[in-house]
């Protein structure tokens, strides 16, 4: 065997009785039953379908717009247009729950006033008493264009002269690294490497398409049921509705999947428009057709690395360049520009380091949130560029990395790493699992090749990011938790269920969370940023931590022993050096409830505080703490065909501590087989601003014979910021996967394809440049 | 949403094709409903008159019948699959079958179906035209057969007129020293449109070709036949320069389009190189070893 | 255009519904019949959300025509088993984490009962097969054949049915 585990290093881990085991998920069973009801699930009485109109034309000058004719159909209770909401902002660029100053003209309205900037842009929207009526109705929508100029290719819209999409510019952001040395750097350099890599746009493809219901109560409150990542959306509605903060109320919904793509306001703005003009329910579902076209995607970019390097394998400098198309609104592109660009060296260290990088629109549909969230892009290329460089030096790839790789107490792009920085036990173990090459026949060709990654989780420090938890216990032993927290399928509500358990006592199942109200549930933040275990699992941590305190105190007047010497338990207090000297929980909450002793709490948990960073030279803390991993892949390459096979894949990640390690690895998995994906086959393929994948059968996805399964290897540090040392996994999960899987075909054909996905058509033309290569050398 | 359309349910053939008789092009015969309810959703037909045929029984069955194998038009795919017969008299159907869309859609799918949508890209067309399958096309007038090579004519044209409806299909009983061979090249391993699809046929005698049937999908604006590869290959020894002329004659058969799945270029390159690998193993089948 | 009634067994429970013709079942199920945990994800065929098991085949049921299916009988997931009498397939589901946001779920459990029905005894390669019309985002299928698995065996342990 080629590659060896490296040993770990010492961990002391307490042992738990709740957390660390791979429990079934509180929300499993309503799942598998069919019993949970989605968005698009429920209804109302006397509830009205709702349509958008979309722009059909890239970039235009809308010269009329009449909607009389669809006003007139029978059925249609509501059209509205521009005209009739002057005011209605949807802010772009403010992520939920804190007043970020944001850019000019970063805000659309909710409806294109005068102009559409892309294919899809909404213009119209209708209710009425039947979806086949609000459907007849957008057909008789008329609008004439005038078409404006438009720009598809960032590199363009960056020129001079090139066709303004997002007044003042199209530059919606910009950072620049500028540490050590560069000229030294290079010029200390053996070997100078230079390569630029390409991805593409890609889309979440939730199985759940987005949907809400909104209706009006009888006390003036806009209620929204609707699934969304984030239900502190209900400011940026509010605002668009013209209404309180306090007068909406978003319902969450369990979200058929998020991946990012509901991070952003979808329907709720114009369900809510529409309910209050009409004072009726109203309910607005996307087809998939809406969704692929209406909804962001994952930025495509163009990264350019250079890095100089010793004949021993050290690097010395690197300069990198990165521009992402945030297609036609700002959206996130600030922020996932700012995750590439802390990622952008992928997780090694560079004292000697120039980074420009460039968030620049187009029109095309925008791009914002997606899993990862600038890292996968970052990491792609710069994990592709260390294969290459090892290649060029004639060394082992992993090798080669491990006289990279960032230490604990490095300082990576911008920060320093505090927590362990596993990167040797992760590629080691990754490879080791691998195991030997399958052999290779006729023109099937086998390649090996794997990625590392780091990762924040946590959002960004200057966002001044909390989370608030109330954890309750019943007079019958049972334990309330509410809580903010929308679920995205990633078991985010079991963990934190799992979490009071433990300290608590009380079995899982007799832990019930009501979750996911902007209203009734302290507000816990986003399910963005792989954040909720961090944040609201330590919310969680502290309110029933909290609560423990006050029954341990008062469990200690009866069992006569000090606090510190008991325990909870099989919904049981008990002395730990004697357990037999117990209190039934019950009895204790009895007592307590007839002294009037609280038995719940609120706590908030606040990330650490920092202020925003020179943007002109990103350095200093921007994230809580990293996650670190790799992934190794095996796969075969039909060198006729050009197809690729994914045979074998690897994931091995230190999440800190696993709370569910069942739940852990369904992560990781799902992580991997969406990153196989980007890697081989996803595309939204827009050309002159029209995606030409518009439904599932030409956006296509991994189906189960697609992947093999892969082999997750959970490692524990215990080292992360969230509760009992956790770590984020949910979106690092994907980061490694698409520079694994290029890696090990590169490996496979012995040349290097450098733009995503790697169709079977890119395979042969690299094989055709090889052989061409091969005749003149 | 689905347009608007009246659905006649009848309850026998006779029954349906009366109501198609009138030959009008905006009266649409439904059976599995995987190609026409997507199409009638996305606005591509919009007809009247919706006749569902699905239960018909003289649609069904699969059976021996004067030395050749006779399908119904509307057997489906899943049917198709799991038949004894097919998967002796037809392996190469059999192939395209297991490859066909995914589990879901080939328990409503049917061959008829697949065949009348007219697209290039029909998965069960390759292997069908490679077996000399005969289309049995009916309508009041009476019934009427003629080979699958005949009915294809460009992107959704057929020879079937609006008053007939696909009743049988029929192939031969293959010979002894018969070998065969399928390959769907997607861009994912299940539920994909084919980019090329390749299948291929060959009757030899002691290593050499009695005749050839090389039929590919997706690579010109109808199911093909590389008729010149197969007229090169008959009378030849099976063997492995031969295959790569037959592959190259293939190539020259193609006429095929870029689009969002492949370019022009790729089509025409796997053309070959498919053809090439399903003329050896199909050769490795017939029993004669180079 | 006239609607007709038709009659729909759905998980045991008769219906007689007037429907138009241009209704598909999923329609049908989801919005005259309330049957929502049939799920809508693309409504053409192409990631089998909406998955039902009609007269003993699981099918699309985007792509029926609802009164394709009159007089038949159909089974969604909600009719297989609930949280207090789950099937084995379901209980196999929640225990392995195949259930992730759970929006295929009802598809893939019904895509696995109809799999198991024919083959109680399915190779991995056989499982990833049957369920290659249904499209999960979340788990990478791994949890998912584990569950297949996992019910094969307690059905074959004589669990119900």
């Amino acid at each position: 065997m080629k590659y060896k585990a490296k040993p770990l290093p010492p961990v002391n881990l307490p042992e738990l009785r709740v957390v660390g085991k791979p429990l079934r998920r509180v929300d499993a069973l309503g799942k598998s039953v069919g019993a949970t009801i989605y968005a698009d699930d429920f209804s109302l009485p006397g509830m009205l379908y709702a349509k958008v109109f979309r722009s059909t034309v890239p970039s235009a000058r809308i010269k009329r717009l009449d909607v009389s004719k669809a006003r007139a159909l029978p059925g249609v209770a509501c059209v509205i247009t521009h005209a009739e909401l002057p005011q209605a902002v949807l802010v772009t660029d403010m992520p939920g729950q804190t007043g970020q100053k944001r850019r000019a003209g970063s805000d659309a309205h909710v409806l294109a006033k005068d102009v559409v900037r892309f294919v899809g842009d909404p213009i119209a929207l209708v209710a009425a008493e039947t979806l086949d009526i609000a459907e007849k109705a957008l057909k008789l929508i008329e609008v004439e264009y005038e078409p404006l100029p438009a720009v598809f290719d960032p590199l363009e819209a960056m020129k001079p002269g090139a066709p303004i999409v997002t007044p003042p510019d199209n530059i919606v952001s910009k950072y620049k690294v500028r540490r050590g040395n560069v000229q030294a750097g290079f010029e200390a350099a053996d070997l100078i490497v230079e390569n630029t890599f390409n991805v593409q746009f890609v889309d979440h493809i939730y199985l759940e398409p987005e949907s809400g219901v909104a209706w009006v109560d009888d006390r003036g409150v806009v209620n929204i049921r609707v699934c969304t990542q984030v239900v502190e959306h209900f400011r940026s509605i509010a605002l668009a509705l013209g209404v309180p903060h306090n007068k909406v109320h978003i319902q969450g919904t369990m979200v058929g999947g998020g991946f990012g793509g509901k991070e952003d306001i979808t329907v709720e703005i114009f369900i809510g428009l529409l309910a209050l003009a009409t004072r009726r329910p109203v309910k607005l579902t996307y087809t998939r057709e809406e969704s692929i076209m209406a909804h962001s995607k994952r930025h495509p970019y163009v990264i350019t690395h250079r890095t100089g390097v010793t004949r021993d394998g050290r690097i010395t400098a690197a300069e990198i360049k990165l521009i992402a198309d945030s297609g036609a609104y700002v959206y996130l592109s600030p922020y996932v520009l700012l995750y590439s660009v802390g990622t952008a060296t992928g997780p090694y260290r560079v004292d000697n380091l120039s980074i420009d990088a460039y968030a620049v629109a187009t029109n095309q549909v925008f791009t914002s949130a997606f899993r990862g969230f600038g890292a996968p892009q970052a990491i792609f290329a710069a994990e592709c560029q260390m294969d290459d460089i090892a290649q060029k030096l004639g060394m082992d790839p992993y090798e080669f990395r491990c006289r990279n790789y960032l230490k604990t107490g490095d300082i990576g792009v911008n920060q320093q790493i505090k927590s362990a920085a596993w990167l040797e036990e992760t590629a080691s173990r990754a490879l080791e699992a691998l195991g030997e090459k399958t052999p290779a026949h006729g023109h099937i060709k086998v390649g090996q090749g794997f990625a590392s990654y780091m990762q924040s989780y946590g959002r960004i420090m200057w966002f001044h990011d909390t989370s608030q938890a109330w954890v309750g216990l019943e007079l019958d032993g049972t334990v309330v938790i509410r809580s903010g927290i929308p679920d995205l399928g990633a078991g985010q509500v079991s963990a934190v269920c799992q979490i009071a358990s433990e300290l608590l006592g009380v079995p899982l199942d007799k832990v019930q969370i009501y979750h996911t109200d902007s209203a009734l549930t302290p507000l816990a933040g986003t399910s963005t940023a792989t954040r909720q275990l961090y944040m609201s699992g330590n919310a969680v941590h502290q309110a029933a931590s909290n609560l423990r305190k006050v029954l341990l105190e008062r469990a200690s007047k009866d069992l006569e022993e000090d606090p510190a010497n008991l325990d909870m338990a099989d919904s049981k207090v008990f002395v730990k050096s004697n357990p037999e000297h117990f209190m039934p929980l019950t009895e204790l909450l009895a007592k307590c409830a007839s002294e009037g002793i609280h038995l719940s709490n609120l706590a908030i948990f606040r990330a650490p505080f920092t202020s925003p960073i020179d943007p002109e030279n990103v350095q200093g803390d921007i994230w809580p703490d990293f996650t670190f991993g790799a992934m190794a892949v095996e796969v075969a390459v039909d060198t006729e065909t050009g197809e690729v096979t994914v045979l074998k894949s690897v994931a091995c990640h230190d999440v800190g501590r696993a709370v569910n390690p069942k739940a852990v690895a369904g992560q990781i998995e799902g992580g991997a087989v969406q990153g196989i994906g980007y890697a081989l086959m996803e595309d939204c393929m827009i050309k002159e601003g029209y995606i030409q994948a518009q439904t599932l059968s030409e956006y296509l996805i991994p189906t189960a014979v697609d992947v093999p399964k892969t082999k997750v290897i959970i490692l524990e540090s215990g080292t992360g910021v969230g509760p009992f040392g956790a770590k984020g996994v949910g979106e690092p999960a994907i980061t490694p996967a698409a520079p694994a899987v290029a890696n090990a075909v590169s490996n496979a054909i012995g040349v290097r394809i450098k733009s995503l996905p790697i169709t079977p058509e890119k395979v042969l033309e690299a094989l055709e440049s090889l052989k061409q290569k091969e005749k003149v050398g | 949403m689905l347009p608007e359309f009246d659905l006649v349910m009848p309850r026998s053939l006779n029954e349906a094709l009366q109501v198609l008789a009138a030959g009008s092009p905006e009266v649409l015969p439904i059976a599995g409903g995987t190609n026409l309810t997507v199409d009638m959703r996305s606005g591509r037909y919009e007809p009247k008159v919706v006749v569902d045929i699905e239960k018909l029984p003289e649609l069904k069955g699969i059976r021996r019948e004067n030395g050749q194998i006779c399908v119904g038009g509307g057997v489906t795919i899943a049917e198709l699959l799991k038949d004894g017969l097919v998967a002796e008299t037809a392996p190469v159907l059999k192939s395209a079958c297991a490859l066909f869309a995914n589990p879901l859609i080939r328990n409503r799918a049917t061959v008829g179906g697949n065949l009348v949508d007219g697209s290039p890209a029909a998965d069960t067309a390759p292997s069908l035209l490679a077996l000399d399958a005969e289309i049995e096309l009916t309508s009041q007038d009476g019934k009427r057969r003629l080979p699958l090579d005949e009915f294809f004519i460009h992107v959704r044209k057929t020879a079937r007129q609006p008053n007939e409806l696909v009743t049988a299909l029929r192939w031969a009983l293959p010979k002894p020293g018969t070998g065969s061979a399928f390959y769907k090249l997607g861009l994912r391993k299940a539920d994909a449109i084919s980019v090329v699809s390749v299948a291929v046929v060959l009757e030899a005698e002691k290593g050499v070709c009695r005749k050839a049937r090389i039929a590919l999908g997706s690579v010109a604006p109808r199911p093909v036949r590389a008729k010149n590869a197969e007229e090169f290959l008959t009378g030849k020894l099976l063997k492995k320069e031969v295959f790569e002329e037959a592959a190259a004659l293939t190539a020259q058969a193609v006429s095929p389009i870029s689009d969002v799945r492949a370019s022009a270029e790729y089509r025409r390159r796997m053309s070959a190189v498919l053809t090439r690998r399903m003329l050896e193993q199909a050769a490795e089948q017939t029993g004669w070893k180079e | 255009m006239e609607p007709k009634v038709i009659t729909l067994t759905v998980n045991g429970r008769k219906h007689q519904v007037a429907l138009p013709p241009n209704i598909t079942l999923l329609r049908a199920l989801r919005e005259y019949l309330h049957y929502t945990d049939v799920k809508n994800g693309c409504e053409k065929g192409d990631c089998g959300a909406c998955t039902v098991i009609l007269n003993g085949k699981a099918v699309n049921s985007c792509l029926v025509l609802a009164w394709q299916a009159d007089g038949g009988e159909i089974l969604t997931v909600s009719g297989l088993g609930t949280t207090s009498n789950p099937h084995p397939i379901q209980e196999a589901f929640a225990d392995t984490g195949a259930a992730q946001c759970g929006f295929c779920t009802p598809g893939m459990v019904l895509a696995a009962k109809a799999l198991l029905d024919e083959n109680p005894h399915p190779t991995e390669e056989e499982i990833r097969e049957a369920i290659s019309g249904n499209l999960c985002r979340c788990t990478g299928y791994g949890p998912i054949v584990e569950a297949i698995q996992i019910a094969a065996e307690r059905l074959a342990e004589g669990g119900q049915k």
